[in-house]
């Protein structure tokens, strides 16, 4: 193994670096709404809404991945040109799809460990449904939120290296690159997996920074 | 766009149901893996030795933090290659060794979740550390362990999806294959779709079984 090849190989494969984050961050801008609303859809008390987003957590959360990036990127286009998106977008797409379904659990399992008597305590001050889910229980539940939120951020960061399958130039695209082209595998994959580790090393103190913010204060 | 083509599907089948069956024999494989890296890893991270608590710790900590492409990649590129592994050796031991961190935390989790008092009691009665392991703690611990492992095991089915990337013919490559030489993604592309719903389904469903399987007797 060679040190010195390995730090010189780094700063081509951190080209993909802000293409892997961006990935990440969009991803997250996305699926967040996305999973409050699924969340709430299924917590409702109208049966259809909680059909939709019942079946929508059992279809997304039942295949792989990679399978709804293919589907995003190969198969939507067939319906309309509307659809044709980049790859980049696509992967988007997919992640977002993706990581709403495990977020609207994360949130839907937060909602319903808060406290009953809350909700009741909220409708007899006659406030309205939408009043105290906002006001009362949901920041309540943020609280049980954090932990498997960020725990799937984490994961979504991870499974962005996905989008390599749609040839979105990320990190681990570049790698597959340089391997082919040095004929050398073990330094371009340490790299990679020195930089990912890095990545979610710091996520994961970042998720305990903000669990120990949302804690009760005593 | 068309109306959705069946037939393509009974076309493809024959084609469809061979790369099922090595996703299956991947999934088997690799969860036969995952398990017993998972057990050794628990067991070490609960260790007196403390350079095996380190080495369990830091098995866990490198695993999880990695994307299991970047795992597999490793496996494939320069295990593989030094080793002379087939790309199906390759993913089952990229899969196996990512998952099995995951399964380590499992597994560890469940036997932490054992009485205190039943260590006590089996050492005050004389028991080897091997033997009250395998006799009194892992046969209490597994019913606590059961719900995460089960679906943790659905993630790992997903994750078979995974080889494809490393050239292996599974369901999802093969699907992706068809899909560009038949010109019909959408249908065969939702047809895998199907499929990877019905395993991971019917895994959902068990686990409930498996719980009652492994539940106390009154």
């Amino acid at each position: 193994m060679d040190v010195g090849f390995i730090i010189d190989i780094m700063p081509e494969i951190l080209e993909g670096f802000s293409t892997t984050v961006r990935l990440f961050l969009w991803s997250m801008l996305f699926s967040t709404p996305l999973g409050l609303a699924l969340a709430l859809m299924r917590l409702s008390p109208l049966g259809p809404f909680r059909w939709v987003a019942g079946f929508y957590g059992w279809l997304v959360r039942g295949i792989p991945l990679i399978l709804i990036m293919f589907y995003v990127f190969f198969a939507l286009p067939e319906f309309g040109e509307a659809f044709l998106l980049s790859p980049f977008w696509s992967a988007v797409a997919a992640l977002s799809v993706w990581t709403a379904s495990y977020q609207a659990e994360a949130i839907r399992s937060g909602v319903l460990a808060v406290d009953q008597g809350q909700f009741e305590a909220a409708e007899a001050l006659g406030m309205t449904k939408l009043h105290y889910m906002r006001r009362i229980v949901l920041p309540q539940s943020v609280r049980i939120i954090v932990p498997p939120f960020t725990g799937n951020a984490i994961n979504t960061l991870k499974q962005t290296s996905l989008a390599t399958v749609i040839t979105v130039p990320e990190m681990s695209l570049l790698t597959t690159r340089i391997i082919s082209r040095e004929f050398n595998a073990l330094e371009p994959l340490l790299a990679l997996a020195i930089i990912y580790l890095a990545l979610t090393t710091v996520l994961v103190f970042a998720q305990q920074g903000l669990e120990r913010a949302f804690r009760l204060k005593a | 766009m068309s109306d959705f083509d069946f037939d393509i599907i009974w076309t493809t089948w024959p084609i469809l149901r061979d790369a099922t069956w090595i996703s299956i024999k991947l999934f088997v494989l690799s969860l036969i893996l995952a398990t017993a890296i998972g057990l050794a890893v628990a067991l070490m991270r609960m260790s007196k030795i403390t350079p095996l608590r380190w080495f369990a710790a830091i098995y866990v900590w490198i695993f999880r933090g990695l994307p299991a492409l970047v795992i597999l990649f490793i496996a494939f590129f320069w295990l593989g290659n030094n080793l002379g592994l087939t790309p199906f050796q390759s993913a089952i031991l990229g899969l196996g060794v990512s998952s099995g961190a995951y399964k380590a935390e499992i597994i560890r989790a469940g036997l932490l979740a054992v009485d205190r008092g039943q260590y006590e009691a089996s050492e005050a009665l004389g028991f080897t550390k091997v033997h009250y392991m395998r006799r009194i703690i892992i046969p209490q611990g597994i019913r606590v362990m059961v719900p995460n492992y089960v679906s943790n095991s659905t993630l790992l089915f997903k994750s078979t999806s995974l080889a494809t990337v490393i050239g292996l013919n599974e369901l999802t490559g093969r699907a992706r294959q068809l899909a560009n030489s038949t010109f019909q993604p959408i249908e065969i592309l939702a047809a895998a779709g199907v499929i990877y719903l019905v395993f991971t389904s019917l895994m959902t469903l068990s686990q409930g079984f498996i719980e009652r399987r492994f539940a106390l007797k009154t």
